[in-house]
């Protein structure tokens, strides 16, 4: 009953493809367009009244890579600076995290860049960390050069793309990405710590991370 | 007693209305904001600014009631209209100079209430000065132009041509001209043409009576007539008098006494106009319709709107200029035939509700009360009649607040009237008076490192509502959270704060200070330190808490949310932290709260616990990823249901199963016999909640069919000393191997046949309070808890409930 992968094994025990799941986390200052992007990406919307976002919301995608579906838990969390000792319990665990700044807004740059530190400290060694500069569209208004973020993601091994939740530029792609370079063989799945089974208010856990590749 | 008395009371000539209608100017295309989302439609920020227009309270002027937006940005205002416009009255008839006088009295009284507010009539004709029956005046349409942003937000010219003042011409008319005196200006020049006096010389006014070849009729006006106009008429503004100062002239003495020694106190109203246009669109009346009806409102197929041309960058062109978009002067005065017919049957003493001292030969003698029980809320809330008994009723009782504070609470068990929910609320959240006083004190402007957070976060709360979205209801709600702040320094913003601000915003639009007062008795009330800067052991204090009720009433639901992982903690923070009210649309959290301010902190746990009840053949069918998605996105909560529900079980829940150490004990006083001192540690391994020995106590004396007390002690202590009608199942003689029940033994039908009882468990410090409790909840035992502290707490108890136990 626990096991949520149980889906991904065919009763005919056929192999037609790979069926992976992972758990991405989107972290970010507040009003950046966390929000924004995974509604974009999950429902292709945009609403520009998007509500803020308190705790984390969860939402489920998936999309197609050459013969491998993989499906994404997306955790999105609060970006309000006192929300973030809940902040853990979503990233420990994930297999990967957008993180994202307002090109608008120099300031939610310099917050992204501690994500990050946070991320390469307390996350999963192998966590596949995207960044993102959202509200592309703005560009006239651009206080972030894109040269700027440009660097910073190579010297920290990130995948970068600007992107905008209004016109969908970027979004599937970024998410695209992303899915290229999780790994998708067994033995680099069970790295999160598979937390199945464990109960959440222990503390040391995250929500119960995927990162289950059935063949 | 005649039928028709009652409708009398409601046929007064003052109590008619009337409405206009408009267009906002339209954006442009989809022309976006610095931040790139759309700009507010003008015609939303044309509401937000009316609401000022329904305080506004004189005998010379008309109400204001209510303002509409429909497609396109139309934009309908709802005003009081009665009596017979000057225009009218002067082509037939000739005014004394003495009714002109009082004439220009009242209508400087009016504007003098306007001018106080800042803002300025800029419509001043004879067509918006209505005369009543007994003689005096209200001034009409007098918001428009402090509703449109100064004239901003239409395109047509905010004036009444031939009686603007010189400096508005001067300046163009999108200047923005805010001069008071422009109203002045044009109370002469309409004076003047009362007097059917077209003209002047050394004055303006004597030139414009000889342009009219009126210089004779000019010559014979008495002298204070011909003063007044010709300080109105000033063509320099600066030189122009102002209201009060005209007012004080002594030619106005004589009017002056008897109308301001009303002014005393505020006489009571048995019903008001906005109260009978409440009713009369319960009762089926429409305003939009009406227009319709009457052409005002007419629909030409959208195929006659398309432009011949429409560039790439979306530039239309040859695209036939809408008439409508124009000002249409033109007043559609309100049918009010079926709601005189609809309410024809209410006796008088409906008018009167007795509220006190009701003695039995009066109330036999009062009619039957009109009778909705068990009309769903929904329903009654639409019903006019019923509508009219509320309003009435609480009214009154309002009006003798703080007095009836209780008799408000009672009534409002049954249910709150819509129209008076922001009076009744803040009457149950006890706010004093002076709460004016109390937030004008307070920095509501000085910048502090919370503002961006703040203003991030207005722009997406409820944004799907008028008010809140309106320029004046984002101006009003930062105001309210940064004077929030500024106050409570031991606390700090969170996101959250805002939706929690947002109902009492929007019941009290028009009065920003009762807003705040009532979030201000409302947090400490219902979110006690909730909003400390580190909150994370008052919150999942209360998240345990909320996992133990659903043990408690729903053990099946809880041990399937426990075996798939689905902790609260991941979807029911903005529950609590917002109450609701960031989960839910504006109409539902109304009706949420209704309740909620009928009950203790404890009561968001319920609404939490039927939110689950709601949705449990879901929840119990599903893995982890389908519970929290049902949450990412709450489907349709059905809030009546929700309400019964979260009634219920609070109501059959002792208190104190849902007991907190950071509850505010200034709410819910604790004793000794009550639950202290449980750390989180502790709390957070209990699957059952503790009850406390206060609890049993009383449930034993007063309801002893509503508890199984299960006695886990061994059986010598039993044998010496037991709880009245306990019974004995040693701990030791239990395998919990297997969850079954019978491994109980003789006791285990007991259980099984307990029906709704609410089981607890007592031990001592010999017994493991864990493992049993667990057990029980694992065979699905409803309503298990466990006894804080141990049996010792009930020896000294008087009278004794205990009794050797030979018996059992
Ligand atoms: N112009 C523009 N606006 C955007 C874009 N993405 C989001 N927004 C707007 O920015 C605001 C904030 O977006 P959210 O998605 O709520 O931001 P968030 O990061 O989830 O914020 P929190 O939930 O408070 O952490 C909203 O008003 C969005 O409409 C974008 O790409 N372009
Ligand atoms: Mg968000």
């Amino acid at each position: 009953m626990a096991n949520r992968t149980g889906t991904a094994q065919r009763p005919n025990g056929q192999t037609q493809g790979k069926i992976c799941q992972f758990k991405l986390v989107l972290l970010g200052e507040s009003a950046v367009g966390k929000s924004s992007l995974v509604l974009r990406f999950v429902k292709g919307q945009f609403h520009e009244y998007q509500e803020s976002t308190i705790g984390a919301a969860f939402l489920t995608q998936t999309i197609c890579l050459d013969d491998t579906t993989v499906k994404f838990e997306i955790w999105d969390t609060a970006g309000q600076e006192r929300y973030h000792s809940l902040a853990p319990m979503y990233y420990r665990g994930a297999q990967a995290a957008i993180v994202v700044y307002d090109i608008t807004n120099q300031d939610t740059f310099g917050r992204a860049k501690t994500w990050v530190k946070e991320l390469q400290r307390q996350a999963s060694p192998t966590i596949v960390i995207a960044l993102a500069g959202n509200k592309q569209d703005l560009a006239n208004k651009r206080m972030v050069e894109y040269e700027e973020a440009q660097t910073y993601a190579d010297e920290n091994g990130l995948l970068f793309m600007e992107t905008s939740a209004k016109t969908a530029m970027n979004v599937n792609d970024i998410f695209l990405a992303i899915a290229k370079k999780l790994p998708k063989n067994e033995q680099n799945t069970g790295q999160a710590g598979n937390a199945q089974g464990r109960r959440l208010t222990e503390g040391d856990t995250g929500p119960r991370a995927a990162g289950n590749c059935c063949k | 007693m005649t039928v028709d008395m009652p409708v009398s009371l409601l046929k007064n000539p003052e109590l008619k209305f009337g409405a206009i209608t408009f267009f906002a100017k339209q954006h442009k295309g989809d022309t976006c904001g610095s931040n790139g989302l759309p700009l507010t439609p003008n015609s939303i920020i044309i509401v937000g600014n009316a609401q000022l227009l329904k305080t506004i309270k004189s005998p010379f002027l008309c109400d204001f009631l209510d303002i509409i937006r429909g497609k396109h940005e139309r934009t309908i205002v709802v005003s009081q209209y009665c009596g017979t416009p000057l225009a009218k009255i002067i082509d037939k008839h000739v005014l004394t100079h003495l009714q002109i006088k009082k004439i220009a009295y009242q209508a400087l009284k009016g504007l003098s209430v306007l001018h106080k507010l800042d803002i300025v009539h800029r419509n001043l004709s004879n067509e918006n000065i209505l005369r009543q029956e007994n003689g005096d005046i209200k001034l009409f349409n007098y918001g428009l132009y402090h509703m449109t942003n100064r004239g901003a937000l239409v395109s047509f010219p905010v004036l009444e041509v031939l009686y603007t003042a010189p400096e508005v011409y001067l300046s163009g008319f999108d200047s923005g001209h805010v001069d008071k005196k422009v109203d002045i200006w044009s109370l002469g020049q309409r004076i003047r043409k009362i007097l059917s006096l077209l003209q002047v010389n050394t004055s303006i006014f004597e030139k414009i009576a000889r342009e009219h070849n009126c210089y004779e009729v000019y010559l014979n006006l008495p002298a204070d007539l011909k003063e007044l106009i010709e300080l109105c008429l000033n063509i320099y503004p600066s030189k122009r008098l102002s209201c009060e100062e005209l007012l004080d002239k002594l030619y106005f003495n004589e009017f002056r006494d008897i109308q301001e020694q009303k002014k005393m106190w505020e006489p009571f109203e048995v019903f008001s106009i906005q109260e009978l246009y409440y009713w009369w669109q319960l009762a089926g009346g429409d305003v939009f319709q009406e227009l319709k009806k009457q052409g005002l409102i007419r629909s030409s197929p959208p195929i006659l709107s398309l432009p011949s041309l429409v560039l790439i960058e979306g530039t239309l062109l040859g695209q036939d200029r809408n008439p409508a978009t124009l000002y249409d002067p033109r007043i559609v005065e309100m049918p009010l035939e079926t709601l005189y017919q609809r309410f024809i049957h209410i006796p008088i003493t409906a008018f009167y509700p007795l509220i006190h001292s009701k003695s039995d030969i009066i109330s036999s003698s009062d009619p039957p009360p009109y009778d909705a029980t068990g009309l769903p809320l929904v329903i009654k809330e639409k019903d006019p009649e019923y509508q009219f008994h509320r309003v009435i009723l609480f009214r009154r009782l309002l009006h003798g607040y703080p007095f009836t504070k209780d008799l408000i609470r009672q009534e409002a068990e049954k249910d709150i009237p819509p129209l008076l929910r922001g009076d009744v609320w803040s009457a149950l959240l006890n706010v004093p008076q002076g709460y004016e006083r109390d937030y004008m004190r307070l920095d509501k402007y000085s910048h502090t490192t919370t503002d961006r957070q703040i203003e991030v976060d207005i722009p997406r709360c409820h944004q799907y509502n008028e008010l809140l979205s309106s320029t004046q209801g984002h101006k009003k709600l930062k105001r309210i959270l940064k004077a929030w702040v500024y106050k409570n320094s031991q606390y700090v913003y969170w996101q959250g704060l805002d939706s929690l601000t947002a109902p009492f915003l929007y019941l009290n639009f028009n009065d920003e200070a009762k807003a705040f007062a009532c979030l201000s008795n409302f947090i400490p009330r219902y979110l006690h330190k909730f909003f400390l800067k580190d909150n994370t052991v008052v919150i999942e204090e209360y998240l345990a808490k909320f996992s133990q009720l659903i043990s408690f009433h729903d053990p099946q639901l809880a041990n399937h949310l426990h075996d798939i992982n689905f902790d609260p903690k991941l979807f029911a923070i903005p529950w609590i932290l917002t109450l609701f009210s960031h989960v839910f649309p504006l109409y539902k959290i109304l009706h949420l709260w209704d309740k909620l301010l009928l009950c203790d902190a404890s009561f968001p746990l319920h609404i939490g616990l039927s939110i689950l009840t709601q949705l449990r053949d879901r929840l119990l069918t599903s893995g982890f990823n389908e519970c929290i998605l049902l949450f990412s996105d709450l489907p349709e909560v059905d809030i009546e249901k929700c309400v019964i529900a979260s009634m219920q079980t609070y109501q059959s829940t002792p208190r104190s199963i849902t007991s907190r150490e950071h509850e505010n004990e200034q709410f819910y006083k604790k004793n000794d016999l009550d639950i202290r001192g449980v750390t989180l540690e502790e709390l957070k391994k209990e699957s059952c909640p503790r009850i406390s020995a206060a609890d049993i106590i009383n449930t034993v004396r007063k309801n002893p069919d509503k508890i199984l007390l299960i006695d886990i002690r061994n059986t010598t202590l039993f044998h010496r000393s037991c709880v009245k009608g306990s019974v004995n199942i040693p701990f030791s003689s239990v395998s919990f191997n297997e969850t079954v029940l019978d491994n109980l033994g003789t006791h285990s039908s007991l259980i099984k046949s307990k029906g709704d009882k609410v089981v607890a468990i007592i031990g001592d410090c010999e017994t493991d309070l864990e493992r049993f409790p667990n057990f029980l909840l694992q065979c699905n035992v409803s309503r298990v808890c466990v006894l804080h502290g141990d049996f010792n707490r009930f020896t000294s108890v008087i009278p004794t409930i205990l009794t050797s136990g030979t018996t059992n």
